[in-house]
Formats: structure tokens, sequence, C-alpha cells
């Protein structure tokens, strides 16, 4: 790695001219011809069965091809994979807005009005939809609890301790592509242009839920309009696409709108979090427990992880982390950014910022006091961890000792000023990834094709391949074409839980080793200097050579405990008459491994930390307990942040090279950029106004 | 959407001559309301008149009247270029405020000052038709009474709404005496004073406001006012940008040196109409501009008010927020 020219180096987004023009190729770009429009209309109620459903006045409607319902679907495997099942396969009804019909027509405009027309009628029962009212009723899930010492015991006798509970809502991801597919039937096969996050996993889930051969699906995903987790598994909108247009022997063309994604595709589910947090004097902490009582789909559980940051983050020798989970008529829940991380940071981390109020310590100084030399919840050593650097270099750039520990002191105008800090951790891994290499000479050129079935969210893949390739092979950035997002393409892992560019580019770096060492192993020459694979295609004067790798993860990194760690310094102002909070400064400091390039690796925390903004301050999806619907329902109502919510957003990495979890040092970044955010705006807001805020997000009504 | 007939009109005339005659046409201008209301299936005119290129755009000072000496909005002028030009932003800088503070810059760029006044309440059970508002089915029952009603109003309602309505530029309107002119099929002319254009929902709520069958707003016409070196629009909101008010203050005080001639207050996001806050006013006539007045007058108007469960917190946020406009139209907007 040491003649690194690229990687580690600031190149512009490879794919940054085709989106600013327009013409990046999203799900719903292709110009298909004799495409059809399906649209999707919904159950209005939240539990029970359909009775009837009457689609004459929809087939009226001009352009109108076909209304699809349960009636007359297909059978399809309810267990093929996709999140939510296959849906149309019955008249049950497990949440409001569930998808009960597909209406196809020559235009998206007259599909939706006609999807008005159809006329449901249902036998209601009774819906399990108020979260405040069943808490009470929830049930062990699956994790089980993990247990260390004995909590109880040492809580009841610590000299400091808290006990409080974190609430945060339910928040849906909301790219800026909502979900949507394209299929084009040939034969037996079906070619599916759909946003994934997992290429592979989008091309098995498809065929095993149409029970056809996974050869005989094909995901083209080239650009992905964000997807936060919502387009890693796959949902029933990738489907029902090709189940319509089999029907209507058409290519069919099926988009969500902005308001069904409410009800489509997961969400970021709600999580009341018990923290009780125990510490001597000295301010060693004694006990931990993170208890967290969350709601999953009616009939299947999923559980985002929330106290994961807890297993990690500090010596403690008494510990408890459990799940209890209620069963509801709201649509399961699943992986969004940061899953359980960015959620169980914000308690455990306000936590940590009371208690260390309580002891009258500094934050900062009490986390450091608390320090773990090895993985406290598995007694491995550390590949590395340099969290202690996070904190002090974070405090020194942001100014920290500028601090007054006294909350609600620092004023200007009618403002209260506040600073606040807290952390974050996510777990690095390689998953197994191919990659195939193709050398192409012309005269004294070498152009190198770099293929895998890699996905780019908008983070930066293609640039970070790019820059891997053109490295490991001796070429100039702008003779590495990059193929990814075809399920044609060698397999890969998906772009999801922050381990897409360790899986990539280690994958392309070591095909590029590969293809070196097979072309020195054709020259039959022995070199002074290890020659590069575009010297060997010259200097041999081959035409066109290339190679496939199938790379995984290091043995032995197993035995390490590999994470990502962050410190972020938030600086509000409070508005004292209004409530208002606005965040005039915030740092991210981060050590994740080896940064391929600052300048998308920035882009990404800074994505990350705007959402964990968004996360304490704005964002929050509204059930209405009487019908079990959302009540937001558009981003006029659910609200992320604007430009104008966000000040000055810093980012510093911390130099880590721990070759421990990959070859190339890679941890990862996509997720580790939103975890510990809120929490640090949070105690910014209690340092500002001395109110503490246990419930996101802080809207002003909080604050006045 | 609805398939629907899409027909230019060119004059005032024959704008209002259709309207009147095709039972179920609806005007067409920025479009940033009705057309989100179609896809949504709310609004469903049969026809839409797209009276874009009508002659009603110019802005500019009103020579002869009762409002001479004011400024002229015409209809058809956006919100951006209203909220900066140079007669507003001298004349009626808590206009240029009040707009700045609504939607967005890509909706200020499109929205008119006509469609402003005509914008539909974002209350969520209006815009969801699969929930009863009476509002957009009279008779349906209302959604948001028994329901999660943080953004609603405290003010004014019905049992039969409690919906809001949505506009900042209005409520500076409201403050600024202003007047809305309108045309009919007759070739008549009609002015409406603002105050009375929205109305309270009683038993009609899917009656925004008063204009009568056929009837289109040319203008709005602000008269001089003697507050603009002392006047602030406060908007107070979940968000900084794009997010409708919790509460919005719009306030001018015109000043005998530290006395308070006249204050002139409304409220957004608190009623179906922008509340002017008469009873504040009234108080704050003839007395000192000090801290403790501006407090007893908000604390007069919003003891008035009559919440719902999840809007309580607007009460104590009224008189916060009026308290803090009338202290930054003193301080002419820094403070």
């Amino acid at each position: 790695m040491e003649a690194n020219k690229l990687t580690g180096t600031p190149v512009d987004r490879i794919d940054g001219l085709l989106k600013v023009t327009g013409k990046a190729t999203y799900a719903t770009d292709y110009p298909v011809k004799n495409m059809a429009y399906a649209y999707l209309f919904k159950s209005t109620i939240a539990a029970g069965t359909i009775t009837k459903i009457d689609s004459t006045e929809a087939l009226k409607v001009p352009g109108v091809l076909s209304v699809i319902t349960h009636l007359n679907a297909p059978k399809l495997n309810e267990k093929g994979g996709l999140r939510g099942g296959a849906l149309l396969q019955g008249p049950d009804i497990e949440f409001y807005g569930q998808h009960i019909g597909i209406v196809v027509a020559e235009t998206f405009e007259q599909a939706r009005h006609a999807s008005r027309l159809v006329k449901v009628e249902y036998h209601k029962s009774e819906a399990k939809v108020d979260f405040e009212k069943l808490k009470k009723d929830a049930v062990p899930s699956k994790n089980e609890d993990l247990k260390r010492g004995d909590v109880d015991a040492v809580f009841n006798q610590a000299d400091f301790a808290i006990d409080e509970l974190y609430a945060t809502p339910i928040e849906h991801h909301h790219p800026m592509e909502p979900h949507a597919t394209i299929a084009v039937w040939e034969g037996e096969k079906v070619t599916l242009y759909n946003g994934s996050q997992i290429i592979n996993g989008a091309q098995s889930s498809a065929a095993n839920t149409l029970n056809i051969k996974s050869e005989n699906v094909r995901i083209v995903s080239p650009h992905i309009g964000g997807g936060f987790g919502s387009k890693g598994g796959q949902w029933a909108n990738l489907v029902l696409a090709a189940v319509a247009a089999k029907m209507i022997s058409r290519p069919v063309h099926l988009a969500l709108s902005r308001q069904q994604m409410f009800n489509s595709v997961g969400l970021r589910q709600h999580n009341d979090q018990r923290i009780r947090l125990a510490a001597d004097k000295d301010g060693k902490l004694l006990a931990l427990a993170h208890q967290t009582t969350t709601h999953c789909a009616i009939n299947d559980e999923f559980v985002e992880p929330c106290g994961d940051c807890s297993k990690v983050m500090y010596e403690v020798p008494n510990s408890l982390i459990s799940y209890r989970v209620i069963p509801m008529n709201i649509i399961i829940p699943t992986y969004t950014r940061g899953p359980g991380k960015s959620t169980g940071s914000f308690a455990l981390e306000s936590a940590i910022d009371e208690l260390a109020f309580k002891l009258k310590m500094d934050p900062i100084d009490f986390r450091l006091k608390n320090e773990p030399a090895k993985d406290p919840s598995n007694g491995k050593p550390w590949s590395s961890r340099k969290l202690v650097e996070c904190l002090k270099e974070g405090a020194k750039a942001f100014g920290w000792d500028k601090r007054s520990a006294q909350p609600g002191v620092t004023q200007l105008g009618d403002y209260l000023i506040g600073y606040g800090v807290a952390c974050g951790t996510y777990p690095a891994r390689q998953r197994d990834s191919s990659a195939i290499i193709k050398l192409i000479r012309t005269g004294n050129k070498v152009k190198a094709i770099v293929e895998q079935a890699a996905a780019d969210l908008g983070t930066g893949t293609y640039t970070i391949l790019t820059q891997t390739a053109a490295d490991g092979l001796g070429l100039p950035i702008s003779q590495v074409q990059v193929t990814i997002g075809d399920s044609d393409l060698p397999p890969a892992a998906g772009s999801v839980g922050s381990v897409g560019a360790a899986s990539y580019a280690n994958a392309v770096n070591e095909a590029c080793e590969k293809i070196t060492n097979e072309l020195l192993a054709k020259s039959g020459k022995q070199f002074f200097v290890r020659p590069t694979a575009a010297q060997l295609m010259l200097s041999e004067g081959i035409d066109a050579f290339q190679t496939r790798m199938d790379a995984k993860s290091p043995e032995g990194a197993d035995a390490y405990s590999a994470h990502s760690f962050n410190a972020n310094f938030a600086e509000v102002w409070v508005n004292r008459s209004t409530g208002m909070t606005t965040v005039k400064r915030f740092l991210a400091v981060t050590a994740a491994g080896k940064i391929l390039n600052p300048k998308t690796a920035r882009s990404q925390i800074i994505g990350g930390n705007i959402w964990g903004i968004g996360m304490a301050l704005t964002e929050e999806s509204i059930i209405d307990p009487r019908w079990g619907n959302f009540i937001t329902r558009s981003l006029a109502d659910y609200h992320v942040p604007a430009n104008l919510d966000i000040g000055d957003m810093e980012t510093i990495f911390i130099r880590e090279n721990d070759i421990i979890p990959n070859k190339m040092g890679i941890k990862g970044i996509g997720e580790v950029g939103i975890v510990g955010v809120a929490a640090a705006v949070a105690n910014a807001i209690f340092n500002a106004t001395g109110k503490r805020i246990r419930h996101l997000p802080i809207t002003p009504d909080k604050l006045i | 959407m609805r398939p629907f007939k899409y027909t230019h009109v060119n004059t005032v005339q024959s704008a209002t001559q259709l309207v009147s005659t095709h039972s179920n046409a609806k005007f067409l201008a920025g479009g940033t309301n009705i057309l989100d209301l179609m896809k949504e299936d709310v609004e469903r005119p049969d026809e839409l008149l797209d009276i874009t290129f009508l002659k009603v755009a110019d802005i500019k000072m009103i020579t002869e009247g009762p409002n001479k000496g004011g400024v002229s909005l015409g209809a058809l002028s956006n919100n951006t270029e209203t909220a900066n030009h140079e007669l507003i932003r001298l004349n009626h800088p808590l206009l240029t405020q009040a707009i700045l503070a609504g939607a967005s810059a890509q909706i200020r760029n499109m929205a008119t000052n006509g469609g402003n006044l005509m914008q539909r309440t974002r209350c969520p059970y209006f815009y969801d038709v699969d929930m009863p508002c009476n509002k957009r089915v009279p008779g349906s029952g209302c959604g948001a009474m028994e329901g999660i009603n943080r953004m609603h109003a405290i003010f004014g309602w019905s049992s039969k709404c409690i919906a809001v309505y949505p506009s900042d530029m209005a409520v500076a309107l409201a403050v600024l005496d202003a007047t809305v002119q309108v045309a009919n099929s007759k070739g008549q002319q009609r002015r409406i004073a603002f105050t009375d254009f929205h109305r309270l929902p009683g038993e009609n709520p899917e009656k925004d406001n008063n204009l009568l069958p056929g009837e289109l707003i040319t203008a709005i016409e602000l008269p001089p006012n003697k507050f603009a070196s002392h006047s602030y629009y406060l908007k107070v909101r979940d968000r900084a940008s794009y997010a409708f008010a919790l509460v919005s203050v719009a306030a001018g005080l015109e000043l005998n040196g530290n006395n308070i001639v006249q204050a002139k207050i409304a409220l957004g996001g608190v009623a179906h109409k922008p509340w002017r806050a008469l009873r504040a006013e009234e108080l704050l006539k003839g007395k000192e501009a000090t801290e403790a007045n501006f407090q007893a007058a908000a604390e007069a108007e919003m003891n008035q008010a009559k919440p719902l469960e999840y809007n309580r917190f607007k009460v104590e946020l009224g008189k916060r927020a009026i308290v803090r406009a009338l202290d930054m139209a003193m301080n002419n907007g820094s403070k």
C-alpha cells in the first residue's frame, strides 16, 4: 500500500457530472418501450380482512388495463425473502396502508385516478396501534437478555446513579428517490430496474418470491437515490411490478408516491429506552442497564439493537441489555441508518452526560475514566480503538475549554448557548465479495474495466473503487472504468451495515494483486522492481487479459473486536422566547480506519450528522391511534432538516492503520456518522438551558 | 389525478365569466397548492382556467383613492418579487419578512399573491381523503378534533373545524390593513377589507373566505402606514424553513417617542384566519412601550385562547411570541 497515490486523496466524485447533468439513470429512468404504469392502492383499516373488492368503476377509466388484487394475483412464495412479505396473497390486513391492489394503465395519472375508484369492504378487527397503551404488555424479544454481574444490587447501593427513560419516535428513511421498479419480461427472464442496496439479495428475493430461478432475474441498479436501509431488504414493489408486467404481457413501471413511502418500505421503530447507570464517587462506572421496549409487525419481529453501543463503549463490571417488544398493526420496522446505535446512543450518551453532571465531572473526563482496555462484552482485544484521541482532538479543535460546566449561564441577546459532546461506535466488517478485472491494451494505452455487483447509494462507491483499481494496476483514473449495480456482474456484499467500502475495495484490491501476479507469471521474467499490471500489459504486448477474485475477510479477524469510534461536539443556540434551537456548529471526530477518499467520506459523515441533528430536533412520524394511520404524510409534515437548520459542519478523521479487520484497513463510515449525534445536540441543549429533554425530537414546545 | 380540462384565459372578464358558467372550474395561477391537492384527490375540478397571463401582475404606488400613497400588489405578481420589491422593502418591510418566512424559495418563486390568499389549510385530516373532514366533505366530521391537533387552532374554532390558515403573508396583511380587490363576471369591482376576507369556520368550514362565486382577486392594496420602522414578523416553527407556523406574530408599533400611539398585532397558526389581537392592541394604545406592558397585553390576548389536547403549548408560546415580536419591532428587528 506504500505506493498508493490515489486512495486516501480527495478525488472528485466519478459519477458527479452524470448526476448534476441529470444523466445518471435511476430506477425509472430507462426508456423502455411499450411501458404501462402501475399504481398501488392501500388498506384503510389497520386490522381485519377484506370482504369485497369492486373494481368495476376503476376498469371503466380510459387507459386502464388491469386491476390486480388478492382475488386474481398469482400465488407467490410468502417466504421468498421480501421484507413485509409478498402482498396480494390473501384478504388479511395487518396495518393501515398495506397495499391491497394494483391498477395498471397506459399512464401514471390514469392508474392513480382509477385506483381511487376501487371500492373495498372490510371486516374490521381491533387494531393494536397505540404504543403508550400497549407497552405494559410487551413480551421478551428473540434477543436474549445479556447479563454480566448484578446490576440491581450494585445500582441500589451506588453513590451516584440515574434511572431515566429516553424515547425516540418513529422515523422514516425518505431517500430522495422513492422506491420504484420497471419490470421487463423476455420469455422466462425478467429484468428489474430497481434501486437496490444489496444487488444479489434483491435478485434472490425476487426470484424466490416469484418461484423462478435466480438466473432468470436480473437486477439493474447502477445509481440509487439514497436508501438509508430501506433499499437493503427489498419490499413488495419489486415483485409486484414483475407480477403486473407478467399479467398484462408488457413492461410495467411501478413507483411509490411520497405518501406511500410511509407505509411501504419499513421504518425506524419507536423505542422507549430505560437506562440505569451507577458510578462511585470517583466517577468509575459500576453498573449499566439498557432496557428497550419497542414494537414490531403483528406477525414478524424486527428489533433494532439499541443496546449495542452500551455493550462496548465503557468499562463497566455489571451490565444488563434487554429488549421487550409489542407486536403491533404497524408496518414492520427495518434497518435504518445506524440501526440501534443511533437511537441507542441517544439514550446511553444522554445518561452519561446526566451522570457526569451529577458527579460534577466534565463529561469528557468521565468518559476517559471509563475507557475499556478490551471489549467488555466479549473480552476480545480491540483491533484498534481511538475513542480517546477522538475526544481529545475534538475538545481541542472545538474549543471545549470555553464551555461553562454550569448550564443556562451563557447568553447572547435572547439566546442561550450550550456545548454538548457524545460518542458513538459501529462495528467494522468485511463481507464476501468478488470482482473481475479486465485489462485491454490499445497501442501504448491500457484500460481497465472493473466489474462487481456492488451498490452506490450516492455514497462514493464508484469513486473509491476507481481509486483502488487505479492504484492497484498502475493506471490513471481516466483509464479505469468501474461497472457496478448489476446482478450479471460478480456477486458482492450489500452497501449495508457499513460493510460496502471494506468488502468492495478489498475485493478489487486483491483482484489487482492477482492479475498482476498472473501477468508476471505469464511473462516468465524476473523483475528487480515489481512492475504494475499496466506496465506488464505493455512490456509483454498483451492485448487483453482478465481475472476474477473472490475475496473474504482475513482469517483471525474474528479474534478481535473491530469498531469505528467517534466523538461529536455540538454548539446550540436556544431562543429563550420561542424555544427554537439552532445547531450553530457541529464537529464530528471519527476514527474509522483508512479513509479512501476524504471528500466523499466527509460527505458521508456530515450526511449522517445532519440526519442525527434531524433526529434530535425535527423528525417524527406520528400515528393517529384511532385509525393507525400516519398523519405525517409528506415532507411538509415530516421534517428533515432544511439548509437553514444546519450551521457549520466540521469533520476530522483520526489516522488509523488497522489491518486486522481487513487487508486495506477500512472500517466503513456509512453508519458511524449518525451515531452519538442526537445525544450531542440534546446534551448541548441541557448545557444551554438546564433542561434535559429525554423525548425526541426536541421541538420548540418542549423548551418553553 | 382526475381527468380535467385545461383552458387558457386572456382577460379578467373571460376568466370570471368562464368560472361562473362552468360549474366545477377553478383558477390556476402558480399552482403550488391546487396541483398538490388535485394529486391527492382533495380538489376535484373538472376544468382549470389558467390565469397566469392576465394583466394583473404589477406592483405599483397608488396615486389616488382611499389608499393613496400606498402600494397595489397585482394578484399575479409572485411572492418573491413582491417580497423584494423596493416599495415593499422600504414602506412595508413587515410584508417582506412575512413572505420570506413562508414556504421555500422555489415555492415563493411560483406562488402568486392572489394564490397565497386562496391556499387551503394544511390540516393533515383535510389533506387525506381517507379521513373525515368537514372542510373537504361537509358533514363527514372533524378528524382533528379528537385527533392529533398539535398544529391546530386555539382561537375562533368551531365544533365543525379546528383548522388554521397556513399563510404567513396573510398575517402581515392583516396588520397592514390591506384591502383585497376583486372582479366579477359582470365587470364589477369590489373591495374587501383584508380582515374580512378570510372567515372563521362556524357551521360552514368548507368556506375559507368571503369571495362570492365567480369572483377573482385582481389586486391587494396596502395603505400607507406609520410603523414601517417599528415592525417585525416572528415565526415560531419546528424547523428553520419550509415548516408552517406553530405560532407567528406580525407586529407594528406606531410610536410617539416611547409612547404607543397604535399597536397592530396579528397572530398566525392559531385560527382559521389571521387573528388580529385586538384586545392586546387596545391595551397597548397610549401606553409606554415597556416589557411589562407588552407582557400584560400578551397575557390578556392569549388568556382568551381555547386550546385543544395537543396544542396547549400554543398559549404560552403565543404570549412569548407577542412579547418578543413587540420587542423586536421596538428595536427595528435587531435585538
